[in-house]
């Protein structure tokens, strides 16, 4: 009798292990219809804490089937051989390419603009560039290393032309982080933030700091968020500055996105598998323009 | 008579200030079309040799594209044998790109600029016409810095390696020339 209650509880917590229930708990709504991705940053040191957020980034997809991947630069350290690609990108996120997952990675300041001409970063041979994964919902992939004149322009150009309800901009430098080591970049924000409220960009994600945080809405309403501890980490660096609503500088992290409708849900999962922070944002109506 | 008197006297002082406003930006302007033909240049000869095995194109196989990256670099190096430091930064536009500078490196905004440049310090050998070292990061360069600096082309920066300025070839990755001290 007692050995029969063992089997079915091995049973059963296999079944929950197998589902990844124990690990990893979903909190998205995870609706049908809706578009999902998974945003990843600063992921390119090939060691074993990019593998172990691969893992559970791996792992996930069994209950949420996000369709692709937005990378927030640094996307190899120290080197563009071949070798170094195949280590810190094709080896810990090979399942996911196996299964066909595009991958949009911006530039950070350990990238070089030679990335742009890696076909599995998905950056059509440019610097900065934009994608629509579905109707309504438009991305802006922006080189934050070198923010010139033109770059700028073609961004209020794309910006002003986007018909999507939801504009999302990501770029390895973050306008707003507590980061002690970095923090946010003021100069950057001068430049941007403007062009984002004027054209109602919903979300920004960036990396840099070695952490997560998500910001409180800012001007215009706009959603910030840092992901830049998907491999690396800067244990401790979150200041208490008063801009973070959440913050999780004690291991690494991604973060998992599903847009349903006005909703933009999130949930951020550590190495460990424990969900640090998730939420909604719902996004604003645009100002009616005359 | 004296009114008369008064109003030569305003018009000869507001035309000598004219003069010495506009003579200097004269010259400053004639020396920085004569910087960005120059670069224009060395952008027309680099698209020029881009191509057939040189032709940078977008490769699932990182092999590839280092491949490329060399070819277009031998033949940019070839092609520029004997290029020497200020050929394209030439002594006449140094000052007047330092002075253009200066502005993003005043006050609490311009330390944050100097920060976000040394966030980086790459080894980088500061000559011309050479590789810029694979394993070195390339600086961020501040939008307001770029603000003041002359326009580039397609495809070529400006970026620093500790205090000194280069102009770099982000296609074939080269450094194209370089202006010592830039940062004040």
């Amino acid at each position: 009798m007692r050995s029969r209650h063992l089997h079915v509880s091995i049973v059963a917590l296999s079944l929950l292990l197998g589902s990844g229930l124990l690990a990893q708990q979903i909190t998205l709504p995870n609706k049908p219809d809706s578009l999902k991705f998974a945003v990843i940053g600063d992921t390119g040191t090939g060691d074993q804490h990019q593998y172990a957020v691969a893992e559970k980034l791996i792992g996930f997809r069994n209950q949420f089937k996000y369709e692709f991947l937005v990378m927030l630069g640094d996307n190899t350290y120290g080197g563009e051989s071949a070798k170094d690609f195949e280590n810190r990108f094709e080896k810990p996120y090979k399942p996911l390419l196996d299964a066909g997952l595009k991958f949009y990675a911006a530039l950070g300041n350990h990238d070089t603009p030679n990335q742009r001409y890696y076909k599995l970063f998905n950056m059509g041979g440019q610097q900065y560039y934009t994608f629509r994964p579905k109707l309504g919902v438009r991305f802006f992939a922006l080189d934050s290393n070198y923010m010139n004149p033109q770059q700028l322009q073609w961004l209020e150009k794309e910006l002003a032309a986007s018909g999507s309800d939801w504009k999302i901009a990501f770029f390895h430098h973050p306008l707003y982080s507590s980061g002690g080591t970095h923090g946010s970049d003021l100069a950057l924000r001068d430049q941007l933030e403007p062009l984002f409220l004027k054209h109602n960009v919903n979300v920004v994600l960036s990396g840099h700091d070695h952490f997560y945080e998500r910001i409180k809405p800012q001007k215009g309403g706009i959603q910030y968020f840092v992901v830049g501890g998907s491999a690396k980490l800067r244990n401790g660096d979150l200041k208490n500055d008063g801009l973070a609503a959440k913050g999780f500088d004690t291991g690494y992290s991604f973060m998992a996105v599903e847009i349903a409708g006005d909703d933009f849900h999130f949930q951020t999962i550590s190495d460990q598998g424990q969900t640090v922070d998730s939420g909604v944002v719902h996004r604003q109506a645009a100002p009616a323009t005359k | 008579m004296r009114k008369e008197l008064v109003c030569t006297v305003i018009t000869v002082a507001l035309t000598g200030a004219i003069t010495g406003a506009q003579a200097p930006a004269t010259a400053d302007t004639k020396v920085l079309a004569d910087f960005s033909a120059r670069v224009q240049k060395y952008h027309d000869l680099r698209d020029k040799l881009d191509e057939g095995a040189a032709r940078q194109t977008q490769h699932k196989d990182p092999a590839k594209i280092v491949a490329e990256k060399q070819t277009l670099a031998d033949r940019v190096r070839a092609a520029r044998f004997g290029a020497k430091p200020g050929d394209i930064f030439t002594p006449e536009v140094q000052p007047i790109l330092k002075r253009l500078l200066k502005p993003a490196f005043k006050g609490t905004d311009g330390a944050e600029n100097k920060k976000t440049i040394a966030e980086e310090k790459p080894a980088v050998p500061l000559k011309v016409n050479v590789p810029y070292p694979e394993k070195e990061p390339l600086t961020t360069v501040p939008p307001d810095v770029l603000k003041q600096l002359p326009l580039l082309p397609k495809d070529i920066e400006y970026r620093f390696v500790q205090k000194h300025l280069i102009l770099f070839d982000s296609r074939a990755n080269l450094v194209i020339d370089v202006l010592p001290n830039a940062i004040p």
